[in-house]
């Protein structure tokens, strides 16, 4: 019987370095943008570079649909509303308190990852079109209230509203006041959280998720608290949207409340599964959609509104015939040069 | 040691356990029965995805019914499914470590996949896809699963199914040398009467969810009512 022999636990590696696959290295994520952030603050003009920077921003928001959507199947149509409530937050504290921007930025997060939480939690048990249809109302909702409330701008009292006179720009983080540090202090942050959210796939989260993802019977069979790891998804997607939020706030010092309807959220969703929730860069890739195609086109003269017809059109595209994004696309040319493309 | 007591589960109008009493002792026993005769149900409820409306069971003397699935699992309860369930995008060795991460320590963590991984001999593949498993891989997987921390009892569900001789073979020794190496109670349900006569020191046969026959392997299989009712013979 050759079962004795294997009962001996293994001393050593158990495959030779060769066959072992390389797990998504985060360092890659690292590598990947700082050659990309570093090539547009050296091109960019100043037009380019503050799309781009709300582009990077975005892409974080991106990077939380992403987790949903990709890691767990959960269609969530309130993630801008989110980035409003972290750059409400960010707004509001930074002025009312002037704290270094840092903090303004992180209490952002942290409210919108509650918020996130608080709008998933009777979502848990929803699925598919249901989970859809709840989250586009709180997307609705939160669209009613930004409308009547506007964004902090300096004033006084709860909303912070300053009324014409005596109004403020929220100021830049001190070590990042121009507009090409400001950009790489975007991309910095925008990597750390991408990177943060690729840890997530490549541990323990991520080995919860894609049970989860498998089946809650197994997943429950495994011992994964099913609830409890859909509950840190949403807490983490809201994270990431209120990080993206504040970022946005600082990029122009002021936000307008006209700038996040309910079709932001929707158009978000579909420009995460255009750009590919499936891979890192999928995030970066429906940033550069949301800020940077409109710029292109502005730049060449044409209608900003066309966009909205290109991303019907690619929203189409993807559905039809891309279901993993551009990123699978480019994942899966790739994969035919290094075999085994990487996530 | 399981005991079930007077169990019964209700499926809208059917009753497929039907007032089941039995208890288990040996370290590996078989649980066979015609189709739809009750066996994956029983193990729902032994793992607690499927309610009875009345009876108790008692895994060691300690009541199983008030906990939950996953409480159950972290008592030591393992389970593998009729159809495997290995997660495709997750490594050989992922599978098994999104286990790990659930029942056992962090510093154990490591040791307790590597040791599963090395037993069922998926080491060579450990950081292979799911998907680029062939289906004895993905049944060695499902049984690595059942191997992480501290397992206590084991149901596998047919878990042989699908696989060829040479393959059964192997698989049959390695369910042997679980309760030695591991200390855990093994339920086994297969539809191979050769492989539950190779392994299982005790059998309980299951009619519409019945105790047909409970007791010694070779007497249950040659008891007369149960070659009428399972084996098709007069
Ligand atoms: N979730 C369910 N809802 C309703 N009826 C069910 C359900 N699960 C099983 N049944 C019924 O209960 C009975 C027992 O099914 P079960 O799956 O336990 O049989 P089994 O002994 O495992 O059969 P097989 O050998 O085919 O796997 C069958 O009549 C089946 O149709
Ligand atoms: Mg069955």
């Amino acid at each position: 019987m050759n079962t004795q022999r294997t009962l001996v636990p293994a001393a050593v590696p158990l495959a030779p370095e060769a066959t072992v696959r390389k797990p998504r290295p985060l360092l890659a994520v690292a590598l990947a943008m700082a050659i990309f952030s570093a090539a547009i603050a050296l091109f960019a003009n100043a037009f380019w570079l503050s799309a781009l920077t709300s582009a990077m921003a975005l892409s974080l928001s991106v990077a939380g649909v992403a987790v949903l959507y990709g890691q767990l199947g959960l269609v969530s149509l309130c993630q801008f509303a989110l980035v409003g409530v972290g750059g409400w937050v960010t707004l509001r504290i930074g002025h009312g308190l002037q704290p270094p921007f840092e903090v303004s930025l992180l209490a952002g997060g942290v409210v919108a990852a509650l918020l996130g939480l608080l709008f998933g939690v009777p979502a848990l048990r929803l699925r598919g079109l249901y989970l859809a249809l709840v989250t586009l109302m709180l997307a609705g909702a939160f669209q009613i209230v930004i409308s009547a409330w506007g964004f902090p701008d300096g004033g006084p009292g709860f909303l912070g509203r300053a009324d014409g006179v005596g109004r403020s720009m929220l100021a830049r983080p001190a070590l990042a006041t121009e507009a090409v540090p400001y950009f790489l202090y975007c991309a910095v942050i925008a990597t750390l959280g991408l990177m943060l959210v690729q840890a997530h796939k490549i541990t323990r989260p991520g080995r919860a998720w894609a049970l989860i993802r498998k089946g809650e019977t197994v997943a429950i069979a495994s011992g994964v608290n099913v609830l409890a790891y859909k509950a840190w998804a949403f807490a983490l997607s809201g994270f990431l949207a209120g990080i993206a939020g504040g970022l946005l706030a600082g990029n122009v010092g002021q936000l307008e409340g006209r700038a996040f309807s309910a079709f932001e959220s929707l158009n978000l969703f579909a420009l995460a599964t255009v750009g590919g929730a499936f891979h890192w860069y999928g995030a970066v890739i429906a940033g550069l959609l949301l800020r940077a195609l409109p710029a292109l086109l502005t730049d060449l003269g044409i209608d900003g509104y066309v966009t909205i017809g290109i991303f019907g059109v690619a929203l189409f595209h993807a559905l039809a015939t891309a279901p993993t994004g551009i990123a699978g696309q480019i994942a899966n040319l790739l994969a035919r040069f290094t075999r085994g493309g990487e996530r | 040691m399981i005991e079930i007591e007077t169990l019964s589960v209700r499926f809208g109008g059917i009753k497929p356990i039907d007032q089941l009493t039995a208890m288990l002792s040996a370290p590996v026993s078989g649980l066979i029965g015609p189709n739809g005769a009750g066996k994956t149900t029983l193990l729902n409820v032994l793992s607690g995805f499927v309610r009875p409306v009345e009876g108790a069971i008692r895994l060691d003397g300690r009541s199983l019914l008030p906990l939950s699935p996953l409480q159950r699992v972290r008592a030591g309860l393992r389970r593998s499914f009729q159809t495997e369930q290995v997660v495709e995008d997750l490594t050989a060795r992922d599978n098994l470590a999104a286990l790990a991460d659930n029942v056992a320590s962090v510093g154990e963590r490591s040791r307790t996949t590597d040791r599963a991984l090395d037993f069922v001999g998926l080491g060579s593949v450990a950081h292979r896809l799911g998907a680029r498993l062939n289906l004895f891989e993905r049944r060695l997987v499902e049984l690595g699963k059942c191997l992480i921390g501290t397992p206590r009892l084991i149901l596998l569900d047919e878990p042989a199914a699908g696989l060829t001789d040479e393959e059964g073979a192997r698989l049959r020794d390695l369910v042997l040398a679980i309760p030695d190496a591991f200390g855990a109670q093994v339920v086994v349900i297969d539809h191979d009467v050769e492989l539950i006569r190779a392994i299982c020191a005790e059998t309980l046969v299951l009619d519409y969810g019945k105790r047909l026959a409970l007791g010694r392997t070779e007497t249950v299989l040659a008891d007369p009512d149960v070659r009428r009712a399972y084996l098709g013979e007069l």
